[in-house]
């Protein structure tokens, strides 16, 4: 089964407007009233939570309504649904892709993929010792920079049951456990792509089961670093980094967001193949992240602004 | 006058929900939201992780109609009275509330005896 990832991932949320103003802003391009994607068209799909045609929502509420996987072909779109039918109701769409549940009440899809095929350069970098990357006079940083996201990543999970989880994707769908963290879940990565990750699990009481982030793909940390600073310009508020992983190496920035999950830019994935054997480590921070840069508004120790310079509440005499 | 430090006037909690950094801590680290005839105010710090502000962006502390207290980061609902987890992942905890004061029209974050709550 070639699945390649997610292709879109469906929201049902409280605030459509202020969704479509954080996805655009978030670096995405507006593609029909409530599709948003990236460069390879990969994307999101949002709506009120009351909108008729979405699925009935999972009992905790979460806005993730469908996770829609692309796969190669029509004989990969034939094969999930032979396997899935074993067990479950598996419906075919007037597009012609399909839907069924997982094993924890997630609504799937799963569609011929529409992405293109980029044809873009990598983050060049230049070091003592290695040919350069970037050639004389060329220039890595502009100012008004701000990095795009080029592809959908992957998308995390709590769940009630993570070895449930694990061995549905598995065993089901030909996903592999790439690496874990121990008691909490596993990192994984279907067949048709060698990206450390699209699906990560936590485990967590029942009454939280839904999605904790997603994310895009940057072309590299200095558009993770564009793309989040011109987020917190604009107002949004960072909820972890910028940082890399250790598990996948990515480098990451979360973003609370208003669709009810923190929204991440990633970039620089490790890429595995089925030589790799899985590790295992503690969660954590120390085994979650190989450095942390938190963003702060005023760092200098400049003392607080004058009296009357505004933006903050006077003291009590 | 309240031993205490100023958050703002009470009209300018007409519209919903403010964040304020009384500390200077170059975050907003409280919020205060106007509901009832009564100024209720938190501590800017979801019971899930324990150490993450609630908002998306300034101020953005309530859901579209109002009803609820939001956590950004997981879509968490608590109570606008109680500060009370009705939804989400830390349903069944609360916010820390702050004591707030209001005072000739003013909203006040009322300082502890001990100080440890003033700057
Ligand atoms: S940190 Fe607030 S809901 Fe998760
Ligand atoms: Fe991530």
């Amino acid at each position: 089964m070639n699945i390649i990832g997610p292709e879109l991932l469906i929201f049902g949320v409280d605030d459509v407007q202020a969704c479509r103003q954080f996805a655009l802003d978030y670096g995405l391009t507006a593609s029909g009233d409530n599709r948003f994607v990236a460069l390879d068209g990969t994307g999101i799909e949002v709506y009120a939570a009351d909108d008729e045609s979405l699925a009935a929502p999972l009992s905790t509420g979460s806005a993730i309504r469908k996770t829609v996987y692309g796969v190669k072909s029509q004989a990969d779109i034939d094969a999930i649904k032979a396997e899935l039918s074993k067990d479950r109701e598996v419906t075919t769409l007037d597009d012609g892709s399909i839907e069924a549940f997982d094993d924890l009440g997630f609504l799937l899809g799963f569609m011929i993929t529409q992405r293109k095929s980029l044809e873009l350069e990598a983050e060049k970098v230049n070091a003592p010792g290695a040919v350069a990357q970037r050639g004389v006079n060329l220039t890595a940083v502009n100012k008004d920079d701000v990095g795009v996201p080029r592809s959908l990543s992957h998308v995390v999970y709590f769940v009630p049951d993570f070895p449930k989880a694990e061995a549905f994707y598995r065993d089901r769908l030909g996903f592999v456990t790439t690496d874990r963290f121990t008691h909490v879940g596993p990192f994984m990565r279907p067949a048709g792509t060698t990206d450390h990750h699209t699906l990560f699990f936590i485990q967590t009481p029942p009454h939280m089961q839904g999605i904790e982030h997603f994310t895009f793909h940057m072309g590299g940390p200095t558009d993770v670093m564009t793309a989040g600073t011109n987020m917190v310009n604009k107002g949004y508020q960072s909820f972890w980094g910028p940082g890399r992983h250790i598990f996948g190496s990515n480098w990451f920035w979360y973003f609370k967001s208003p669709f009810g999950c923190n929204m991440e830019f990633d970039a620089d994935m490790d890429l595995h193949d089925d030589s790799w054997t899985a590790r295992e480590a503690p969660p954590g921070a120390d085994n979650s992240q190989v450095f942390l840069l938190q963003y702060r508004e005023k760092w200098a120790p400049m003392g607080p602004p004058p009296p009357g310079a505004g933006g903050k509440p006077r003291e009590a005499p | 006058m309240p031993d205490g430090i100023m958050l703002c006037a009470l009209d300018e909690l007409s519209n919903g929900a403010l964040g304020f950094d009384p500390f200077n801590d170059g975050r907003d680290t409280v919020f205060a939201v106007f509901r009832n005839g009564e100024v209720y105010a938190y501590s800017d710090v979801c019971p899930h992780y324990g150490d993450t502000s609630l908002p998306w962006k300034k101020n953005a502390y309530l859901d579209s109609r109002g009803e609820h207290i939001v956590c950004a980061a997981h879509g968490a609902l608590f109570t606008i009275d109680e500060g009370y987890c009705v939804s989400g992942p830390c349903r069944g905890e609360s916010l820390t509330p702050v004591p707030v004061t209001v005072k000739n029209n003013t909203v006040w974050l009322i300082t502890s005896p001990t100080g440890e709550n003033k700057k």
